[in-house]
């Protein structure tokens, strides 16, 4: 019977194919379901997608590995709860390709950072944060202000996170790079487009001081500015009484 | 309609997983403990002691 | 045929460098060129070179794996060096210089890249090319397949690492490169696990010795994980830059099934492959029980694939989810016990050799800390333990104890086994060198563990510490300051163990370097290669 187990290693093939079943097995039966999740989860008709802006600054945000650094994950546990805000729900970060939940805390987590700080607090901590916490340890960014922000790729960036299902439509692809200088400039003509199209609660200002220019700096702290606030479930489920444990 | 699909995913998940994991515990063990593998694994754990010079013609 | 392949990489190279002008790509495109030409000069150089007679083929080919070792203990010291300078960062933030090249963000993933894939992949595939052709008794069944997997994958390491320089990233722990390189990846090991089968397909053994089934389950495995997690849509051909096909929890569940698993069947897999061979062959004892070690390793293919999830406990991961890798995690420590005490019990009756022979002591300790950061590691996989250690320094000290304890110590004890087989000498060129090597690696070990132990466990502390009226007593910047001298512990524990991986390649520089022992030497040993060794 088993000469079985012996013929298997005999033929090497089939050893391998062995190996790959039961290997196999377990990703399977723990992700496939996970793909089906979406209809038992929280859903959130509301749901903002990220503006061209907040995606070259989340872009940068990964560029720089700020994820080895930041989580963006909240657990559902009273001290985190207390410390960052109402605990991360699944449907927040649905449109995060990848999604940046991150597994370490340097620093804090900032999955609801987004009007925390003001701009300026944030341009200023970037550039050297010990100007602004002086135990930090986190590095300097100062080459965010120095760079201009590359915004000519953006319409691709935007029709390849359709690709993978984020719901942008046409318009937004097409007008992507202006919508992006347009963000960081209140003043600019196309500025009132870009509140028409990704909706009234986005922020639209010079974020990193300078409204002439379009930096790094810009993006990244758009980005960081819209954390935890594209989706209010989180915050309709506060309101509804749901007590975190 | 996707509900069910989804908890038919986890059900099958959850009730052949566990039977996956017995079965193949038995088996390897068994499979493993067999007294006729016996002396077949002896020479193979003895093998690696041996010769270096080149291979086998 | 090989200088066609160099010709086509080159091409590749330039094209990326061309479609790529205004993107970061472009520098990826030269490096490739630059790679490519540099194996094809080599190449050249050995072409006209007397034609391989028959001869050689009554030999094993260990080129490959001679050059293999070298490359791993190269990219030993740099990896290392970008860690300890990364420990370095968080003690001291401003030892550094004002350029994006050197921030902590993109030097983290050139140490683990550097470490796990330059150091432990080449080591990795170098043992594996030995092993697998000495327990089969037959030689590799071509010389053109193992260099390409070889230095193809070095390649990719080095793709991979120059990109991190300059911010290209997936963002996803441990598969960082992007899309160009993980394709890359794919085409050499499928070539790897061609030629693992082909020369398993040659053997003159009628069993497989078990080795090579970790060393098997190493490479498809990581095939499996590779292809399903790097799943992504490049922004255009002329774009770095990709998307994950995947988001939010699905792609977390991914990522860290991938993430585990890549723990699992790389550094686990892999290098207990390393160990079925190198430690008997090396205490000159077969292993304990060779049945316990076929239990143990369907034990590990099938326990860990469920475990990923552990590292996702509390979070907006289903629940059912979580519990299951709980369960499956805990379940894991009978294999790997099996294993470590396996291993041990091999010792039984070697014991003098291990006390007098550094070698064998550094596989004994790499055993030892196996059992132990496997068993911490089920600990930590328990939820209200998790909740605790998880996002601490608990979970770097959890890996490190594997990584440099059981990954680091079980490959420099195979290297220095291995070494003096390869360049035919009778022992390495000091064993004093070989002594000091060990105290240093396990007395940095220790150091760095013991301070992520405690930082870890204090960080957790403080976040959760309320005072009497109820509110949270630290502010998160309070944790970081408790940090500080257990980062300076740290990054001397790191130091130290640098420096002990510099010590080695000394040891092995000098072991090739000195006239071979005539006694060893067997004759004709070089035969002609139409593949020159290149000269790294």
């Amino acid at each position: 019977m088993f000469g079985t187990h012996y013929r298997l290693e005999r033929r090497s093939i089939r050893f391998v194919l062995a190996i790959v079943f039961v290997a196999s097995i377990g990703g399977l039966f723990e992700i496939a379901p996970l793909f089906t999740i979406d209809e038992t989860v929280e859903v959130d008709p509301d749901m903002r997608v990220y503006t061209p802006l907040e995606i070259a600054g989340r872009n940068i945000y990964i560029r720089e590995g700020c994820y080895a650094c930041h989580t963006q994950m909240i657990r559902t546990l009273r001290d985190e709860v207390e410390r960052y805000g109402h605990y991360s729900l699944a449907v927040e970060s649905q449109y995060d390709h990848p999604m940046l939940w991150g597994s370490k805390r340097t620093g804090p987590d900032i999955a609801r950072l987004g009007g925390k700080y003001s701009d300026d607090w944030h341009v200023a901590h970037l550039d050297n944060p010990r100007d602004v916490v002086p135990e930090s340890v986190m590095p300097a960014y100062r080459w965010l202000l120095r760079n201009e922000l590359r915004t000519d790729d953006l319409g691709g960036q935007l029709l390849a996170l359709r690709r993978v299902g984020v719901p942008y439509s046409d318009e937004m692809i097409a007008n992507a790079p202006a919508d992006a200088r347009a963000q960081a400039n209140a003043d600019d003509p196309g500025a009132e487009d870009v509140a028409a199209r990704y909706g009234e609660a986005t922020n639209i200002r010079a974020f990193d001081g300078d409204a002439g220019r379009l930096t790094e700096m810009d993006a990244l702290v758009a980005y960081l500015q819209i954390l935890g606030r594209l989706s209010d479930a989180a915050g309709k489920q506060a309101a509804a009484g749901e007590v975190a444990q | 309609m996707i509900d069910l699909s989804h908890d038919l995913l986890v059900g099958i998940s959850k009730s052949f997983g566990l039977f996956y994991l017995i079965a193949l515990s038995i088996g390897a063990t068994v499979y493993a403990c067999w007294p006729s593998n016996g002396k077949k694994f002896d020479r193979a754990a003895k093998s690696v002691l041996k010769d270096e010079d080149g291979p086998w013609q | 045929m090989a200088l066609v392949i160099c010709a086509l990489v080159a091409i590749t190279g330039l094209a990326m460098a061309v479609a790529g002008h205004q993107d970061p790509l472009a520098a990826q495109g030269y490096v490739v060129l630059l790679f490519a030409l540099a194996v094809g000069l080599v190449v050249i150089n050995g072409y006209f070179a007397p034609a391989p007679d028959e001869e050689r083929l009554r030999h094993y080919y260990d080129d490959p794996i001679k050059v293999g070792i070298i490359l791993s203990m190269i990219w030993a010291v740099f990896g290392m060096f970008i860690g300890d300078w990364v420990a370095w960062l968080l003690a001291y933030p401003e030892l550094t210089f004002d350029a994006a090249w050197a921030s902590f963000g993109r030097l983290r993933p050139v140490h683990t890249t550097g470490v796990i894939f330059g150091f432990g992949g080449n080591a990795l595939i170098a043992t594996s090319y030995h092993v697998m052709q000495r327990t089969c008794r037959a030689r590799m069944p071509g010389q053109l397949s193992a260099w390409f997997v070889l230095l193809g994958y070095n390649l990719f390491c080095l793709v991979a690492v120059s990109g991190y320089f300059i911010g290209i990233t997936q963002s996803k722990e441990y598969a960082e490169p992007e899309w160009y390189a993980d394709i890359w990846l794919v085409i050499v090991w499928v070539t790897y696990l061609v030629l693992y089968m082909r020369t398993l397909a040659r053997r003159q053994e009628p069993h497989i010795y078990v080795a090579n089934w970790y060393f098997l389950a190493f490479i498809l495995v990581v095939a499996m994980l590779h292809i399903v997690n790097n799943l992504a849509v490049p922004v255009s051909l002329g774009s770095a830059k990709s998307y994950s096909a995947f988001s939010g929890v699905q792609d977390a569940m991914t990522q860290w099934w991938y993430g585990h698993n890549a723990v699992a069947f790389f550094l686990t897999a892999g290098f207990l492959g390393m160990m079925y061979y190198y430690l008997p062959k090396r205490a000159g004892r077969p292993i304990f029980s060779y049945r316990l070690s076929i239990i143990s390793f369907w034990g590990i293919t099938f326990f860990y694939m469920w475990a990923g999830s552990h590292h996702l406990h509390y979070t907006a991961l289903p629940y059912w989810v979580q519990t299951l890798g709980m369960g499956f995690s805990i379940m894991l420590l009978v294999p790997s016990w099996a294993s470590a005490g396996n291993a041990l019990l091999t010792l039984n009756g070697a014991w003098h050799k291990v006390r007098d022979d550094a070698t064998l002591r550094f596989m004994m300790v790499a055993a030892v800390f196996y059992g132990l950061s496997t068993f911490e590691g089920s600990f930590l996989a328990i939820r209200p333990v998790n909740a605790l250690s998880h996002y601490t320094d608990w979970t770097i000290g959890h890996v490190h104890a594997g990584a440099l304890g059981w990954v680091a110590l079980i490959t420099f004890g195979s290297i220095y086994a291995l070494v003096p087989i390869l360049w035919k000498r009778e022992r390495m060129y000091s064993p004093v060198l070989v002594e000091v090597h060990f105290w240093l690696a396990l007395a940095g070990s220790l150091i760095y563990v013991f301070a992520m132990w405690n930082s870890g466990i204090i960080q957790g502390l403080m976040w959760r510490t309320y005072n009497d009226s109820g509110t949270l007593a630290y502010s998160f910047v309070d944790s970081v300051v408790a940090m500080h001298p257990y980062y300076i512990a740290r990054a001397f524990g790191g130091l130290l163990f640098l420096l002990g991986a510099i010590v080695g390649c000394y040891n092995i520089w000098k072991t090739i370097r000195q006239p071979s022992d005539e006694a060893v030497v067997l004759a004709g040993d070089h035969p002609a290669d139409a593949v020159a060794e290149p000269a790294e």
